[in-house]
C-alpha cells in the first residue's frame, strides 16, 4: 500500500487492523496523502453559546453566525502546520473540529481515515492526534505530574510496564522528569503547559494539537513550549499550532491564515508574511525583524524577509561595516561609539511619590488580615519572604514597570499597594496614606483602582451597567454621577455606551468586551493611581494596541499608573520608570534606559530593538546609541546605513 | 504561589511507613481504629500506645507535626475527660468534696476513654501524614474494586475526588483573586445585617461559580481530547504489588497486636 490513496470511507467503517498498522508516520500511507482532510467545512455555535468567547466577532459588530464559513484544508504527516488569527477568527474551532471534539454543521472532516462524526471514528482520530489547550490549569486531573501524564495512556489501555517508560520518555521530551512528583499547583504556567504536552505525547500521537498553548505564558513559558515544539517536529510528530503569535509560526512549515472563519492566506512562512499590509489588516503583528525590515524598506528596498532577528542584524551589520570600511578608506571618519548615556540616577524617594514601598517585608506565613492593625505577631521562626525589605516608589503621573520573573514578588507587591494586604515590616503609602492606617482606609480606597490580572473573571452582575456601576456605588455617589461616571468609563474603552450595551449580562459579551467592561468598572472609581497587573495577558494583537493606546491615554490624562508585565517591549514603549523584581528583592530602579543599558541587564529580558542593536555590536557593529523603541533603531540605523547606499551607488 | 492550602498534611520523607503500600496502610489504620474501642483496661491501653509508639517512631515524622495536627480536638478530649470524672459514678469512692464526689470507674473513664481517643487520632494522622491524597484514592480505588461488579461506580468516584483535590488550590487562589479585585472596588462584608450580607456575597460569589463552571467545561473537554470513556478498559500506571517481606512484616505486627489485644480482653 505504499503510495495507495488515502483508504477513505466517509462511514467511518474502516477495518481496525487496517488502521493499527498507521501507527507510523506516514511513510506507509504514501508521502502526500493528507493525516486530516477537511472539505468545505461549515460550523456554527448553538446561539446561546455564540457569545461564550469561543466565536468572538470582531469588536463592536454582532457576532457572525458561523465560526467557520467553509473551510477545506489538509494536514500531511510529519507537517508543521500553523494557524495564524485574531480572537473570534475561528482558529480554536478549527483545531477542535480536527480532534473530532466538535462536529461541523456541514461538510466533511476526516483524520487517519476515520470519519468526525461518529463516536467511534471520534475515539480513533483522538487516539492519534493528541491536543494542547490554552488554560494548562484545566487539563490536569490529578495533583502529582507523572500521575497526570499517565492519565491519556491508562485511558488507553497501554500495559502498566508501557505507561512507565511513555511516562518517563515524555517528561524527559519536556525538560520536567525532576519534578515528575511535583504538585502542579506549585509549578510556573510555563512548567505546567510543558506538563500538558508531556500529557499529550505519552499517547504517542502522530499529531500533536496545539491550541494557543503560549497565550497564558510569559516570554521564559513561551519560548521554552517553542523549543519544544520544533524538537517533537523534528522528531516526525506532525504540528497544527494554533496561535496569534507570528512569531511561533517562522518555524512552520506552511502557515494558514483565518480570518472571519474563513482562509484569508496560505503558504510558506516567507510567502504570508510577505503580505504584510494584508495581515496588518487581520490584527496581526509581524514579528520584530519584519516590522524592522519594513521600517527600513525605503532605504535599504533589498533586506531579506525574514523573522530571524540574528540573520537580519547580520545583514545589516556586514552593509553597515562594508560601507564603513569603504568610508574608511577614502578618509572620512568612522563615526565612533559615543559614550553610553549619562546613568539617570534612581529617583529619590520625594514626598509627592504616588506609592512608596519603604522596607517593606511580606510573608504569606505569618500574613495579618488587611482589616486589623499589625497585633497578632506570634510567629517567631523565620518563614520564606515574598517580599524581602523592598523598597521603590512610584513617581506621581508616572507610568512605573514592575516587571520579574514568575514568584519574584510582583503579585505579592501589587496587592500591597491596594492595601489587600499589610507589610510584616516596613510600610506602604498610598498617595500619603499608611495602608495600615484603617481610619483611612476608605480614603485610600478612593485614591487607588485594581485591575486584577484576567479582570474579566471579576464580573458578576446581571447587566453591564450595574456591573461598571458597582464601584463607583460603593464610593455613595448620586445616582447622576453613578451614571455619567460609567458612561464615560465605557466610552473611555472603546465601548459604545448605548442603552443596548448597558442592558446586556456581562457574560453574554465576548472575551475582548468582558475584559474592557471589567476594566471600565475600574476606570469608573476615577481613581488618580492605577494598578495594572498583566493588562495584555491573554489578548491578541489588535487587543494589545487597543490596550495600549488605552494606558497612553490614561496617562496623558495624568494618571499614576503602576503595570505589572512581562512584555519588555511594552516597558521600553509605554514605562518611564521600571522597577525590577528578583525573588522578592527590588534588584534595579530607574528610567528604561537607565535600567536595560546596565549589565548584566537586571530585567528578565531585554526589549527586541536593544537586543538587536547588542546582535548588530557582536557582528562588529556598535551603535552609538542604545534604542529601546522600534523608532529609536531605526533612526540609528538610518543615520549608518544611507551612507552606505549612497557610497554604493557610487561605486 | 506562595501560599497553597493542601489537603491531608502529606509530610514528605523517607521511612518503612511512608513505604508501606496504601492499602495495607489504610486498612491497618482502620482496623486499629476500631481496635480502639476495645482497649478497655490498663494493659490493653498499654499494648495500644506501644503499637502507636513503634509506628511513630518508625514513620521519621516530627512529633510536633504528627500533634499540631490533632491540637484542634484536643480541648474537645479534655472536657469528655473532665466530664467522665465527675459524672461516672461507678467503683470505689476515692474523693469526696461537698457535691463532687469521684469514683475509681470515673477515674478509669477519665483516663482511659480520652487515651484510647487520642491514640485513635494518632493513628489517623499518621495516615494523612505519610500518604500522598492521591495514593489514598488510588487504594480506596483499589480495595473498592470488587464493588464495580455489582454497579458501584468506583473508578468514577475516586477520579472525581483526584479532580476535585487536584482543584482546591486553584480554585482557591482564585477566590482570593476575585475577592482582593472586588475589595480594591470597595466591596465588603463587614458592618452588615444578614440580607445586606447576603448580597454583598453576591459579587464574590457569582464570579467563583462561574470560574468553577468554566473550568468544568474545559476540564471536560480536555478528558475527551485524551480519551477517557470512563471504567472500562483503562489500565493502571500505579501497580499495587505487595512487598512480602516488608508489607507481610506490618501485616504480621498488626496481627499479632490483635492477638495481644484480644488476649487481653479475655484474661481480664
Amino acid at each position: 500500500m505504499a503510495s495507495s490513496s488515502l483508504p477513505v470511507d466517509t462511514t467511518g467503517r474502516i477495518a481496525p487492523s487496517g488502521m493499527n498498522r498507521v501507527r507510523t508516520e506516514g511513510p506507509a500511507r504514501g508521502a502526500d496523502a493528507p493525516l486530516i482532510r477537511l472539505e468545505n467545512v461549515h460550523f456554527s455555535y448553538p446561539a446561546a453559546l455564540a457569545a461564550d468567547g469561543l466565536a468572538d466577532g470582531p469588536e463592536g459588530e454582532p457576532p457572525r453566525t458561523e465560526a467557520l464559513a467553509g473551510i477545506s484544508l489538509s494536514v500531511r504527516p510529519g507537517e508543521h502546520l500553523c494557524i495564524l488569527g485574531g480572537n473570534g477568527s475561528g482558529k480554536s474551532t478549527l483545531v477542535q473540529l480536527m480532534n473530532a471534539l466538535l462536529v461541523p454543521t456541514s461538510g466533511t472532516v476526516e483524520a487517519f481515515g476515520f470519519d468526525a462524526t461518529t463516536m467511534e471514528g471520534a475515539l480513533e482520530i483522538r487516539r492519534r492526534a493528541a491536543m494542547v489547550f490554552q488554560h494548562p490549569d484545566d487539563q490536569m486531573v490529578t495533583s502529582i505530574v507523572a500521575d497526570d501524564v499517565a492519565f491519556g495512556p491508562e485511558n488507553l489501555g497501554v500495559p502498566q510496564p508501557e505507561i512507565v517508560q511513555r511516562v518517563d520518555a515524555a517528561l524527559e521530551a519536556v525538560g520536567m522528569s525532576e519534578l515528575a512528583q511535583a504538585d502542579p499547583a506549585d509549578l510556573s504556567g510555563g512548567q505546567r503547559q510543558r506538563v500538558a504536552i508531556a500529557g499529550a505525547l505519552a499517547m504517542q500521537p502522530q499529531v500533536l494539537l496545539l491550541d494557543e498553548p503560549s497565550a497564558m505564558l510569559d516570554a521564559q513559558g513561551h519560548a521554552s513550549v517553542q523549543r519544544i515544539v520544533q524538537r517533537l517536529n523534528d522528531r516526525g510528530i506532525g504540528i497544527v499550532h494554533v496561535t496569534h503569535f507570528m512569531d511561533d509560526a517562522l518555524l512552520a512549515d506552511r502557515v494558514v491564515v483565518l480570518r472571519e472563519g474563513a482562509i484569508a492566506l496560505e503558504g510558506t512562512p516567507e510567502e504570508v508574511f510577505a503580505q504584510r499590509d494584508v495581515l496588518r489588516i487581520m490584527g496581526l503583528e509581524p514579528p520584530f525583524a519584519m516590522r524592522l525590515a519594513e521600517q527600513l524598506a525605503h532605504a535599504v528596498p533589498d533586506l531579506p524577509v525574514t523573522g530571524d532577528a540574528g540573520l537580519l542584524a547580520h545583514d545589516v551589520a556586514h552593509r553597515i561595516s562594508e560601507g564603513a570600511d569603504d568610508l574608511r578608506a577614502t578618509g572620512r571618519d568612522v563615526p565612533t561609539l559615543a559614550a553610553a548615556p549619562a546613568h539617570e540616577a534612581p529617583s529619590a524617594q520625594a514626598p509627592g511619590d504616588a506609592i512608596v514601598f519603604d522596607h517593606v517585608s511580606f510573608s504569606y506565613a505569618d500574613e495579618a488580615s488587611p482589616r486589623r492593625k499589625r497585633s497578632r505577631r506570634h510567629s517567631t521562626r523565620p518563614a520564606p519572604l515574598a517580599l524581602a525589605d523592598a523598597s521603590f516608589c512610584v513617581p506621581r503621573g508616572s507610568l512605573t514597570a514592575l516587571v520579574g520573573c514568575t514568584g519574584s514578588g510582583k503579585s505579592t507587591s501589587v496587592e500591597l499597594a491596594c492595601a489587600l494586604k499589610l507589610p510584616r515590616s516596613g510600610s506602604v503609602f498610598v498617595g500619603g496614606i499608611d495602608t495600615v492606617d484603617l481610619a483611612r482606609r476608605q480614603e485610600l480606597r478612593a485614591q487607588i483602582g485594581y485591575v486584577s490580572q484576567l479582570p474579566e473573571r471579576q464580573l458578576f452582575a446581571e447587566t453591564v451597567r450595574d456591573d461598571v456601576a458597582f464601584g463607583p456605588r460603593n464610593l455613595h455617589l448620586s445616582d447622576d454621577e453613578v451614571e455619567r461616571r460609567c458612561t464615560e468609563a465605557l466610552h473611555a474603552v472603546g465601548l459604545d455606551p448605548s442603552d443596548g450595551l448597558m442592558g446586556r449580562s456581562p457574560f453574554a459579551l465576548s472575551g475582548g468586551q468582558q475584559r474592557a467592561v471589567a476594566i471600565a468598572g475600574v476606570l469608573a472609581m476615577r481613581t488618580p493611581i492605577l494598578v495594572l497587573d498583566e493588562p495584555m495577558a491573554g489578548l491578541d494583537p489588535a487587543g494589545r494596541d487597543r490596550m495600549r493606546s488605552l494606558v497612553q491615554r490614561l496617562r496623558s490624562e495624568g494618571v499614576t499608573m503602576l503595570m505589572v508585565t512581562h512584555a519588555m517591549d511594552d516597558v521600553a514603549e509605554l514605562a518611564d520608570h521600571v522597577v525590577v523584581l528578583d525573588r522578592g528583592s527590588v534588584v534595579a530602579q530607574g528610567s528604561p534606559r537607565h535600567v536595560f543599558g546596565q549589565s548584566p541587564c537586571p530585567a528578565p529580558g531585554l526589549p527586541a530593538p536593544l537586543a538587536f542593536a547588542r546582535e548588530l555590536a557582536r557582528n562588529g557593529v556598535p551603535l552609538d546609541c542604545e534604542p529601546l523603541t522600534l523608532a529609536e533603531l531605526c533612526q540609528a540605523l538610518l543615520a549608518r546605513l544611507p551612507e552606505v547606499r549612497h557610497h554604493g551607488a557610487a561605486r | 504561589m506562595a501560599l497553597r492550602v493542601s489537603i491531608g498534611q502529606y509530610y514528605s520523607a523517607t521511612s518503612p511507613i511512608h513505604a508501606l503500600d496504601p492499602r495495607v496502610k489504610l486498612v491497618a489504620t482502620v482496623v486499629f481504629m476500631v481496635s480502639c474501642f476495645f482497649v478497655s483496661n490498663l494493659p490493653a491501653l498499654v499494648l495500644a500506645a506501644a503499637f502507636v509508639a513503634l509506628a511513630v517512631g518508625l514513620a521519621h515524622v516530627p512529633l510536633g507535626r504528627l500533634l499540631a495536627q490533632i491540637r484542634p480536638i484536643v480541648l474537645f478530649l479534655v472536657v469528655t475527660s473532665v466530664i467522665n470524672l465527675f459524672f461516672v459514678q461507678t467503683g470505689d469512692l476515692l474523693v469526696e468534696l461537698g457535691p463532687i464526689r469521684v469514683f475509681s470507674g470515673g477515674m478509669e473513664a477519665a483516663l482511659l476513654y480520652t487515651l484510647r481517643f487520642f491514640l485513635l487520632l494518632l493513628a489517623g494522622s499518621l495516615l494523612m501524614l505519610t500518604t500522598q491524597p492521591v495514593a489514598l484514592t488510588d487504594a480506596a480505588e483499589k480495595l473498592l474494586a470488587p464493588l464495580e461488579r455489582v454497579g458501584a461506580p468506583v473508578s468514577q468516584v475516586t477520579l472525581v475526588l483526584s479532580i476535585a483535590l487536584r482543584f482546591v488550590p486553584t480554585l482557591s487562589q482564585e477566590a482570593r483573586n476575585i475577592v482582593a479585585a472586588q475589595t480594591a472596588r470597595g466591596a465588603s462584608l463587614e458592618n452588615k445585617g444578614a440580607i445586606a450580607y447576603a448580597r454583598a456575597c453576591v459579587p464574590l460569589l457569582v464570579p467563583l461559580f462561574a470560574s468553577a463552571l468554566r473550568h468544568a467545561e474545559n476540564l471536560g473537554r480536555a478528558m475527551d481530547a485524551r480519551c477517557y470513556t470512563g471504567g472500562a478498559g483503562r489500565t493502571h500506571y500505579h501497580v499495587m504489588r505487595l512487598d512480602p517481606r516488608h508489607d507481610g512484616l506490618a501485616v504480621a505486627l498488626m496481627a499479632l497486636y490483635l492477638a495481644a489485644l484480644a488476649a487481653i480482653n479475655i484474661a481480664l
